[in-house]
């Protein structure tokens, strides 16, 4: 991995010149909070953002998306539309990048899905390092460092940025600038150092994910599930915002008057009535205590399972998102708890 | 194969879901290639009242005994019925007193209303469609989405039944990026118990769903009046909103 850095006065020169390599989009504010947009002035840009309502994810698995049309004859015709489009993310947290990392290990592993792979391809990601607030817990989720699915990743260390290269693409970017960035020197990388080090002092949530999917194995009875049931509202927020929640439904749209038509993808949620719900009528999870239970064990334990690690990233988003104050943190504390008798 | 024959009635309503039919401009022609429509008194004066229809859409709430007897003849001659409008699927604003007006002397309340001439007027405490009759299927909102209306019909004539969210406001809110009024604002948004299919309009606008589709699929509405009440708004208050479009849904 080559390491540079970028003194942040040539920040404006350097994302003028990689908008050859894409459409440029970065977190803006809206109406005090942030959202990943297509920038139309540099200037909008919001570097030092907490995060944005809704992951990246948005760009790799649109929240609706026209999969192929059909018709009888014709057969099918892939939706192409957009897959090509090169686009450059730029400013996206290490949670996030981690996030479509484990994305990938759904839609580009052992099950390959080309509408996913394609914007894979095009989308060029260009992380930035943040500071934890009181809603992060990427670190005790191990996902507060990445060392690669960004192209670049930048470190705020003073007057300058330190930049990863982590992709030929990026290592491209790096060279299109001409001479913009610089080699470290030592004392910058004490700067890295110091940087790395108080972002780790910096955090304010912990959560002890060792053992998590014993203790989840041993809780499954607790109490806590219905507790949780008699208060979720099943509105779905908290996977329409996680980066990882990528369970989407498929559906049908007839044409008037024949039997052509388009077949769309659509987020869907694990917290939904309709879910588990299928033809025969039966319902798997027919209840709200067994959906929220679920949500929690696919990410913390189910997860670990398949892939060797929790989906959950430690972004914070599901706990600012939801109307009834569920909070993932409180939850892992209070199941690990011995004292706690209402888990019981 | 001949056309299926329709029906498009009118109970008591603004007659908002009919004109959402109407309003569908660029499809009416092949609609009608498609389907004959033999009685919709709003869009023709000549209609024939008595034959058999294969599908019937019934706008409205039943506020009256001659609003339930046409509903019957309706549901007599029609092979399906569906409700189109939260008034017909959940009794809408009409319905909105109902518990209180039902138990009420409805001569005095008539009068109170009409004045002299209201005594002994034809008033029946809201009822929606599937209290009078059985319902098929619902196309609800305030008004429907004239996309839900094509799909019905669509699905149909394929022989299948519409699919429509039952998941709340709140998901396509999220989906659409906006920030929530509810959590960020303190505004009393029924969007978690409301249900979506709207692309959350209100919200999108930065106006609190008020929740005119009527509740969502498994509409959690104690525990979100729990947080409103934490949040300082009154019993009534919320009583008053939750029951505006869909009394028996959720309060
Ligand atoms: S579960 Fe919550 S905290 Fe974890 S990644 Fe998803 S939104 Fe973020
Ligand atoms: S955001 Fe909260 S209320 Fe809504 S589905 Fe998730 S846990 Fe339930
Ligand atoms: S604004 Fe209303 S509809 Fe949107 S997410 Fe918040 S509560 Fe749900
Ligand atoms: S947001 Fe709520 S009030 Fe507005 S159209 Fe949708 S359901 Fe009706």
């Amino acid at each position: 991995m080559k390491i540079l850095k970028l003194p942040k006065e040539k920040l404006d020169l350097f994302a003028s010149v990689v908008q050859q390599f894409g459409e440029l989009h970065a977190p803006v504010e809206q109406d005090g909070r942030y959202v990943f947009k297509r920038l139309t002035r540099w200037s909008d840009a919001r570097l030092e953002y907490d995060r944005t309502i809704l992951p990246p994810k948005k760009y790799f698995l649109p929240p609706r998306e026209a999969l192929f049309r059909y018709r009888p004859g014709e057969g099918f015709v892939p939706n192409t539309d957009g897959l090509d489009q090169r686009i450059i993310l730029f400013g996206v947290h290490a949670c996030d990048v981690y996030a479509i990392n484990i994305l990938d290990r759904v839609f580009a592993g052992k099950y390959k899905d080309p509408y996913y792979q394609a914007r894979r391809k095009n989308i060029a990601i260009i992380g930035i390092d943040c500071l934890p607030d009181k809603q992060c817990f990427c670190r005790s989720m191990r996902a507060d460092f990445v060392d690669h699915g960004f192209d670049l990743f930048f470190y705020d260390t003073g007057d300058y940025y330190q930049a990863l290269v982590g992709t030929a693409l990026g290592d491209d970017m790096v060279l299109a600038t001409g001479n913009l960035f610089e080699p470290v020197d030592a004392a910058e990388i004490d700067d890295y150092k110091r940087r790395s080090w108080n972002k780790r002092r910096a955090f304010q949530v912990d959560v002890e994910i060792r053992d998590l999917p014993e203790i989840f194995e041993m809780e499954y009875q607790s109490e806590i599930w219905d507790e949780l049931g008699e208060k979720c509202l099943s509105c779905g927020s908290c996977s329409m915002v996680c980066p990882t929640c990528y369970c989407y439904d498929v559906a049908d749209d007839v044409e008037l008057g024949s039997r052509a038509g388009k077949r769309t993808r659509l987020w869907d949620s694990c917290l939904f009535a309709s879910h588990a719900l299928v033809g025969s009528g039966e319902n798997f999870r027919g209840s709200r205590s067994s959906r929220i239970k679920y949500r929690f064990y696919h990410k913390q334990r189910g997860f670990v399972a398949e892939y060797g690690r929790p989906s959950c990233v430690g972004c914070g988003r599901c706990v600012s998102a939801c109307p009834v104050h569920i909070d993932v943190v409180q939850v892992i504390d209070r199941l690990r708890r011995v004292e706690d008798v209402a888990s019981r | 194969m001949s056309k299926p024959t329709v029906g498009i009635f009118g109970l008591t309503g603004c007659a908002g879901d009919q004109l959402v039919i109407l309003n569908c401009e660029d499809q009416l022609l092949d609609l009608v290639s498609l389907i004959d429509i033999r009685d919709f008194l709003m869009a023709s004066s000549e209609n024939n009242q008595d034959c058999q229809l294969d599908l019937a859409l019934v706008e409205g709430a039943v506020l009256s005994n001659r609003d339930a007897e046409t509903l019957r003849a309706i549901r007599k001659r029609s092979k399906l019925l569906v409700a189109l409008g939260t008034c017909a699927v959940w009794g809408g604003v009409a319905a909105m007193n109902r518990g209180a007006d039902r138990d009420a002397d409805r001569d005095a309340l008539l009068e109170e209303v009409y004045g002299d001439i209201g005594r002994g007027y034809d008033s029946t405490p809201a009822q929606a469609l599937h209290e009078v009759v059985p319902v098929d299927f619902n196309i609800t909102g305030c008004p429907i989405e004239k996309e839900h209306f094509l799909a019905a019909v669509a699905s149909l004539l394929n022989g299948d039944l519409p699919l429509y969210p039952e998941y709340p406001v709140c998901t396509e809110c999220r989906m659409r990026e906006n920030n929530c009024l509810l959590i960020e604002r303190g505004l009393l948004c029924c969007g978690p118990i409301t249900v979506g299919g709207c692309d959350a309009r209100c919200p999108d606008l930065r106006v609190p769903c008020v929740g005119c589709r009527g509740p969502a699929g498994d509409a959690n509405a104690g525990s979100l009046v729990a947080v409103m009440e934490e949040m300082g708004f009154s019993r009534p208050q919320l009583a008053a909103r939750l029951r505006t479009f869909a009394p028996g849904g959720v309060a």
